[in-house]
């Protein structure tokens, strides 16, 4: 009854070409993620060791190890953290839980859109202009961090936002007719409901944060300090301005070592991005609906 | 139902525990005093040097050294966010009085000087060039635009066309080679490949056959060749060394400069003294330039 026609022929034909098209595509876009670790690994992994991870730059940067910008990039990820995550939830919550549909809520939406769209170099001279020179914060952790925390906020506003969002309406109308106010069935429905996302949202925060460079070399980060920082008012080094000085400011590095600094930066990165992945699929085997 | 109301304990915790964790720690280092010190990407690696080895003998001060470029230390001297700024040129009267408005009277040291190099891959066959050629090459409207008007044939690049690398426009090496060079006057031309460091310069040079740049000598490597420079067409054609940037026969040497806000006390009086001393200009000539005065270094 169903006879195959040259016309289906043809579509199989079709169809498996565009099935190898996209399935090359795809390969296309591993690749280079897949090559750019295997030049890590081969040409950094002879410089990773303790020494390397555990101990102060000598030599003019051309030895000894990177525990300043290790160290460093740690202080400038916890701080804009502390100053983001708060802020972030807690907007994502009003722009979720209690925002009416009017044309202010609709602005700021786009606002955050536009936030995220913002090149990380005009936030960084933002972050000069506001936080080292108008609030006198100096060149500080404190500075870098406050400037990464505005320039990842929108990370964590749409991520809070969007989990927020899978929370079924049903129940919050549940609680609601229990006779909970707002914040009751958020904090008692809401925010358990959502805290995976949340989560995904403040450790891709974290990745992007300990990555970035311009925002803070004009605004906390030292081509070079010769001690630990010790508060948030303390100047720093970081992995990222460390790759670019040993890469393009300092003679004689050995070869090794940018390759080093890259391969423990990257592995942070994907280190943050597994506990992510990993959290999520734990969270979610606990969801009941 | 019970998972639902689980609480998010780990998210109020993780963050009580950072937050105590920060003031714990408090605002900055208490008892050591930290000098700010930026600027010139010529002098950024001995000033590094300086810091590490002055963390040593002093622990009790620490110097933040950071790079940028000599108009960046000289903006920061401006803004007041930094109490040394290293300049490879002279602050402008137009930024010493910027500075004054402040309230930063800026103090100037010179802390040693630096051959300006002329770099050309190792298989160029030029061995002299004068300043009259690098203005010809790099001044605006200049003539010279490939290798035969030179009257060499470079191996390796077969297209003859020069090119021409230089610093970006903040770069006080920039500023310097065009006073020296070009005259205070005229302009560069356009069309240079204008690199953000002194290393990046010697670094591009060295992988292209048919370049030419310049940077500070103490960025030389085995791999680039430095032809030697000669001040008119009868002049006496010089090689770059620490020696003839010390003697004055270089023609193309410069001093490295230091500007406090202020005249220097406390932690930073020490710290230019120090810098000043022959210990700290050993650390300098190490490093490939000269040092301001005849120390004995062996």
């Amino acid at each position: 009854m169903f006879e195959a026609t040259a016309r289906n022929h043809r579509n199989r034909k079709v169809e498996g070409l565009f099935r190898l098209l996209f399935l090359w595509m795809t390969c296309m876009l591993i690749l280079p993620v897949a090559l750019i670790l295997a030049v890590l690994i081969v040409r950094g992994g002879p410089a990773i060791s303790w020494e390397f991870l555990f101990t102060q730059p000598m030599n003019n940067m051309t030895a000894g190890g990177i525990l300043p910008a290790l160290v460093g990039t740690v202080w400038l990820v916890v701080v804009a953290l502390i100053a983001s995550v708060p802020v972030g939830v807690a907007a994502a919550l009003y722009l979720s839980e209690y925002a009416p549909d009017n044309r202010l809520t609709r602005a700021i939406n786009l606002a955050i859109i536009n936030l995220a769209g913002v090149p990380s170099i005009v936030h960084a001279l933002f972050g000069l202009g506001a936080f080292v020179i108008f609030f006198r914060f100096g060149t500080s952790i404190l500075a870098a961090s406050l400037t990464l925390a505005v320039m990842t906020l929108p990370v964590v506003i749409v991520a809070t936002r969007e989990s927020l969002q899978t929370v079924p309406l049903a129940f919050r109308e549940a609680c609601w007719n229990m006779g909970a106010t707002r914040w009751q069935t958020i904090r008692k429905i809401v925010l358990p409901n959502s805290i995976s996302g949340i989560l995904t949202g403040v450790i891709l925060e974290v990745s992007r944060t300990s990555g970035e460079t311009a925002p803070i070399m004009f605004t906390g980060a030292a081509f070079f300090l010769p001690f630990l920082p010790q508060g948030v008012l303390d100047q720093t080094m970081a992995m990222s301005l460390h790759l670019f000085v040993i890469s393009t400011q300092v003679p004689d590095v050995p070869e090794h070592m940018p390759f080093g600094v890259a391969l423990v930066l990257i592995s942070m990165v994907l280190a943050m991005n597994g506990i992510s992945i990993a959290f999520r699929v734990y969270l979610r085997g606990r969801k009941k609906w | 139902m019970k998972n639902l109301t689980t609480r998010p304990a780990l998210v109020p915790c993780t963050l009580a525990l950072a937050a105590a964790l920060v003031a714990a720690c408090g605002g900055g280092s208490g008892s050591r005093s930290v000098i700010q010190n930026k600027g010139s990407d010529t002098l950024v690696n001995v000033a590094q040097a300086w810091a590490e080895e002055y963390a040593a003998l002093r622990p009790g001060t620490a110097v933040a050294v950071t790079g940028g470029g000599s108009g960046t230390g000289i903006a920061a001297m401006i803004n007041g966010t930094v109490d040394i700024a290293n300049s490879s040129r002279k602050m402008k009267d137009s930024e010493i009085e910027l500075a004054r408005g402040n309230g930063n009277e800026p103090i100037e040291f010179v802390v040693g000087y630096d051959a300006l190099a002329v770099y050309l891959h190792p298989d160029n066959p030029m061995d002299e060039v004068s300043l009259e050629q690098l203005a010809a090459l790099y001044g605006e409207g200049g003539d010279v635009d490939t290798w035969s008007q030179y009257g060499v044939e470079v191996p390796g690049c077969s297209s003859d066309e020069i090119v021409r690398v230089s610093r970006q426009n903040n770069s006080g090496t920039y500023v310097y080679f065009r006073e020296a060079v070009l005259g205070e006057r005229r302009d560069f031309r356009l069309g240079s490949r204008d690199m953000h460091g002194s290393k990046d310069v010697v670094d591009l040079v060295e992988n292209t056959p048919c370049a030419i740049g310049y940077s500070g000598f103490a960025y030389a490597t085995d791999h680039v060749k430095m032809p030697c420079v000669r001040k008119g067409e009868d002049g006496d054609c010089v090689s770059p060394s620490v020696d003839s940037a010390i003697d004055g026969s270089y023609p193309i040497a410069r001093p490295l400069f230091m500007y406090t806000a202020g005249q220097p006390e406390g932690a930073i009086r020490e710290y230019i003294d120090w810098v000043l001393s022959d210990e700290g200009q050993c650390i300098i000539y190490e490093k490939g330039y000269a040092p301001r005065t005849d120390v004995d270094c062996s």
